[in-house]
């Protein structure tokens, strides 16, 4: 699994690439913006080719922790077999799940604005 | 211009209740599910993709419409929240617009369009905004026009809100009564008014009405009168000397003997009155039930029989098998691989070796003729894992086009019918003959069909 962090108009995107399954679940977990309550991400998921209960449970977890909305996870640029698996689960409806980064970047800008 | 078609859990919640079986985009109006009817709209309106949106689950309607290639377009899914805007809306699917005009069909609502018209040009030329509203729904345009200045013909355009039980007995008889004018519906129909489906059994006795709609793998029994205005899902059987008028019976229904359907919906054990939406469940299976593949005693003489001739089988082809089989192996020409395929309970997978001996020489054909391949799962039949003839084993994981929408239409055996009958195996069409038999034959006619499928198949293979 490779992480990649940029940023874009003040909010962190985290690009994964790999598989997100029970041995990379903890490096998500572990990641600085993913595990700091403070900072919005958006979750770049297009190069995710599988995903399992130990990948879902890390973002679906990390979103928890999070708590504030402004300050969670907004999903992005999801293939369908990584869909399937949120929907599968229903997780699905704990997430804002837009098809392009730069449209989940904004979302999540402005839910940021709206709170300061 | 791109479509997006967005539904929410809450505005279709009835069909939920009323049909807990059926996902709402699929409830069938005049044998047509509800979502094929908004494809075909988006179609005349121009639009190469659709996306479907949904805050609930869309896997049985991603099953059914895959990628929309059977229209000739793509289809796209996505997931939105409960109470997402219209502008977040488009902000989650802002790839999918990519800058072009967009039709967003909204609400849980029956679209009346006419399908000879040209709603392509008028779309085209229509401004920005509410193009139709109405109260369970509306659709939008969003985008400049693509041809400000085109003189485009009006037509006609409406929205009928499915909001429970009497406006979908609505939706669905104006469907029956407009008919193929107006909308593209499944059947074929020599004659306007009529429209019967594939592998439809019908006494002389039986009088049509007109307007009807009949779905495939139909009974009708003696005397039975069906119609006027009625719509028979698919996998349904009235029995003798019943009237089913003014009435739409869902797929998988049996209708007993000397009934009076008239103005109701029935579905499974169901009946309902669309006009004050009581439903009554029927607790005797002679009057109305749902269709259901038998676990019990009458499924028993049938797995005695499979067994019994599987037996045979193996007495017979033990030592071809062994001689065969071993000789092709240590020439490398019996290759097999295991692989997981559907069981005929559901939810459930067995674990088949499937033999593909590669090479065209005479153990080859020795190995055909006798389908010696097909000799290991034998012995699946006499644990009942298998039949010895029924539905062509499906894998587990693949969106097969064939893959049955419920238990009733797949039982795997070690032969299939459409061997038997010499139909396309791996064609769509091979599942029509499949269902046929799985509902029609019995153990004895199974038997003349193992004999059928088993001559057939060496045949089928030197067939290009």
């Amino acid at each position: 699994m490779i992480i990649t962090e940029t940023s874009a108009n003040g909010i962190v995107i985290v690009a994964l690439e790999g598989r997100l399954d029970a041995l990379s679940a903890p490096k998500l977990r572990g990641s600085p913006p993913v595990a700091d309550p403070k900072t919005a991400v958006v979750l770049d998921l297009e190069k995710v080719d599988f995903m399992d209960s130990s990948g879902l449970g890390a973002i679906v977890g990390a979103a928890r922790e999070k708590g504030d909305p402004a300050c969670g996870i907004v999903l992005s640029c999801m293939n369908n077999k990584v869909r399937r698996t949120f929907e599968t689960t229903n997780a699905q409806r704990l997430f804002h799940i837009f098809d392009d980064t730069s449209a989940a970047v904004d979302f999540a800008a402005t839910r940021q604005i709206a709170r300061t | 211009m791109k479509t997006i078609l967005a539904l929410r859990e809450a505005e279709c919640a009835w069909v939920r209740d009323a049909f807990p079986c059926v996902h709402p985009l699929l409830l069938p109006i005049c044998n047509k599910p509800f979502i094929e009817f908004l494809i075909d709209f988006a179609i005349l309106v121009g639009s190469p993709a659709v996306r479907i949106l949904g805050d609930g689950e869309l896997d049985a309607v991603e099953r059914y419409c895959e990628n929309g290639s059977r229209w000739g377009i793509d289809i796209s899914y996505a997931n939105m929240q409960t109470g997402d805007s219209v502008e977040t809306m488009l902000g989650k699917n802002r790839r999918f617009c990519d800058k072009e005009r967009v039709m967003m069909v909204s609400g849980f609502s029956f679209v009346r369009y006419d399908k000879r018209r040209d709603y392509k040009s008028l779309a085209g030329s229509m401004p920005e905004g509410e193009w139709v509203a109405g109260p369970g729904g509306s659709i939008t345009l969003f985008g400049a026009p693509e041809k400000p200045e085109a003189q485009a013909a009006d037509a006609p355009l409406s929205l009928m809100a499915l909001d429970g039980m009497a406006s979908y007995y609505r939706a669905s008889m104006e469907a029956l009564e407009t008919g193929a004018d107006r909308y593209v519906l499944p059947g074929y129909g020599g004659e306007p008014g009529c429209a019967i489906g594939r592998n439809v059994v019908m006494s002389k006795s039986v009088e049509i009405r007109k307007p009807v709609s009949i779905g495939n793998n139909v009974q009708l029994l003696g005397d039975a009168i069906i119609g006027p205005s009625a719509i028979i899902g698919s996998n349904v059987i009235i029995d003798r000397e019943s009237t089913v008028e003014s009435s739409i019976v869902f797929d998988n229904t049996y209708i007993g003997e000397q009934l009076e359907v008239i103005g109701r919906i029935a579905s499974g054990n169901r009946l309902s009155d669309p006009v004050s939406g009581v439903a009554v469940t029927m607790e005797d299976p002679h009057l109305l039930s749902g269709i259901r593949k038998s676990e019990a005693l009458g499924a028993l003489p049938r797995k005695i029989v499979h067994a019994l001739g599987a037996l045979i089988l193996i007495v017979l082809l033990a030592v071809p098998f062994l001689v065969v089989s071993t000789l092709l192996r240590l020439g490398g020409g019996w290759r097999s691989a295991t692989g997981d395929y559907l069981s005929g309970k559901s939810g459930e997978t067995i674990s088949l070796g499937k033999v593909e001996p590669d090479a065209a020489n005479a153990l080859d054909t020795i190995a055909s003729t006798l389908s010696l391949d097909r000799y290991p799962w034998l012995f699946r039949v006499l644990t009942a894992e298998l039949a010895l003839i029924g539905s062509t084993p499906l894998p587990a994981e693949t969106q097969h086009p064939n893959a049955p929408a419920n238990a009733l239409a797949y039982r795997p055996g070690v032969f299939s019918y459409a061997e038997a009958e010499q139909w396309p195996a791996t064609g769509g069409d091979a599942a029509i003959v499949e269902r046929y038999h799985l509902v029609h034959s019995g153990p004895i006619s199974d038997i003349g069909l193992v004999v059928k499928a088993f001559v057939n198949r060496p045949h089928e293979k030197t067939t290009p």
